[in-house]
């Protein structure tokens, strides 16, 4: 049993530092999401393309992480940055078959 | 002789690719013939009045004391009202703003935007040194609906001048209409071509074709007499695709593509609605 004492505690430890991560986001975790988010939504705009409940989910988003809840604030980051980058493809998708829907 | 069929060729792609405007108006009306065989074309002014009998009898009714009345005397106040300077809107305009919405929304070569009559209304006040007015609704919405009541019974007349610059406006607006946005990825396209007549909730789906010819409407919705663009953003909110700014670039050149598609059709605005 004394053997296995370090090899449990070596487990213990290398748990925990894999898991630290997951259980708790941070200020620096929300500002990369919120960049990417950000970054990924002007190119929506710039398309055309931007959904109105993308901004509504940012507000929250920055709501979130002023309130310190850093967690609940880089999913909702994450998932604004996802609607944009599906309003994109639809912007890239459009743009070629458009012209098929006009009367000729 | 390479030389020639290049040029041959080139022509032909190019005419396939990119049809003018009064193609793609004769193409749109040949479409709603053969959607709608038994209707005259005319009728679709009246929105989705001219496919519920129903609903066509209600409005009729309604017509007798029409809810934009106060809108066009407002509106007709509004317009006779001199400027700081002792001009006023009729100074503005060609043939004193009177009977003229026909023409808009029109191009305008110096600063080669597309001009629609608000946006005119407000560059007058402006030019004049007064504060422009609020977009959507209110004393901008007003003036609109006595304009368009003095142009009632013209056939709507917008020009695509030969312009690069006029053309390409028209395309933007054209590729607007027909490309699908919003989280629902709906094109206006889906909902006023392909669905034209069909039952949505409560009400039936009116159709592009005279869509242009009615503005300023009473909504009863919304309980006031608004603009196209204040519907534009209604749109685009309902298919959750972020709407733009009333008389943005995108949704002039929008109005300038919508309301060609109209042309030849009877001016009947303002209107009432749902």
């Amino acid at each position: 049993m004394k053997r296995l004492i370090p090899v449990l505690v070596s487990v213990s430890l290398a748990v925990l530092t894999l898991s630290a991560p997951a259980l708790a986001a941070d200020a620096a975790e929300y500002q990369a999401a919120l960049t990417k988010t950000r970054e990924t939504l002007s190119d929506a705009e710039s398309k055309v393309q931007l959904w109105s409940t993308s901004e509504i989910l940012l507000t929250d988003a920055e709501e979130a992480a002023a309130s310190g809840d850093f967690d609940l604030a880089v999913k909702l980051a994450t998932e604004a940055r996802l609607q944009g980058e599906l309003a994109v493809a639809t912007a890239e998708r459009e743009k070629k078959i458009w012209q098929n829907h006009v009367p000729k | 002789m390479k030389k020639f069929l290049i040029a041959c060729f080139l022509f032909v792609v190019t005419v396939n690719v990119y049809a003018t405007p009064e193609e793609d108006r004769l193409a749109l009306r040949e479409f709603f013939t053969q959607r709608f065989p038994d209707m005259d074309l005319n009728e679709m002014i009246n929105g989705l009045y001219a496919f519920d009998e129903g609903a066509r009898e209600q409005w009729l009714e309604m017509e007798d004391f029409p809810p934009y009345e106060i809108a066009i005397e407002d509106g007709e106040e509004a317009f006779s009202e001199p400027f700081a300077n002792g001009k006023g809107y009729a100074d503005c305009f060609e043939n004193g703003g009177i009977g003229i919405k026909q023409n808009y929304p029109r191009f305008d070569k110096d600063s080669g935007e597309v001009i629609t009559l608000e946006y005119a209304i407000n560059q007058c006040r402006t030019d004049n040194g007064e504060e422009p007015l609020p977009w959507q609704v209110g004393e901008l919405a007003a003036i609109s609906a006595y304009m368009a009541f003095t142009s009632r019974g013209n056939k709507m007349s917008v020009v695509i001048p030969d312009d690069p610059r006029a053309l390409s406006a028209y395309e933007s607006g054209k590729e607007y209409y027909y490309t699908r946005r919003g989280q629902l990825e709906f094109a206006c396209e889906n909902c006023h071509m392909q669905s034209a007549g069909f039952q949505l909730r409560a009400d039936r789906l009116s159709g592009m074709l005279g869509q242009a010819t009615h503005w300023p409407v009473y909504r009863s919705k919304w309980g006031e007499t608004g603009t196209l663009h204040k519907r534009f953003r209604e749109c685009n909110s309902q298919v959750r695709a972020k709407p733009y700014e009333p008389q943005s670039q995108v949704y002039r050149e929008l109005e300038y593509f919508l309301s060609y598609m109209s042309n030849g059709m009877e001016m009947n605005g303002p209107a009432s609605r749902r």
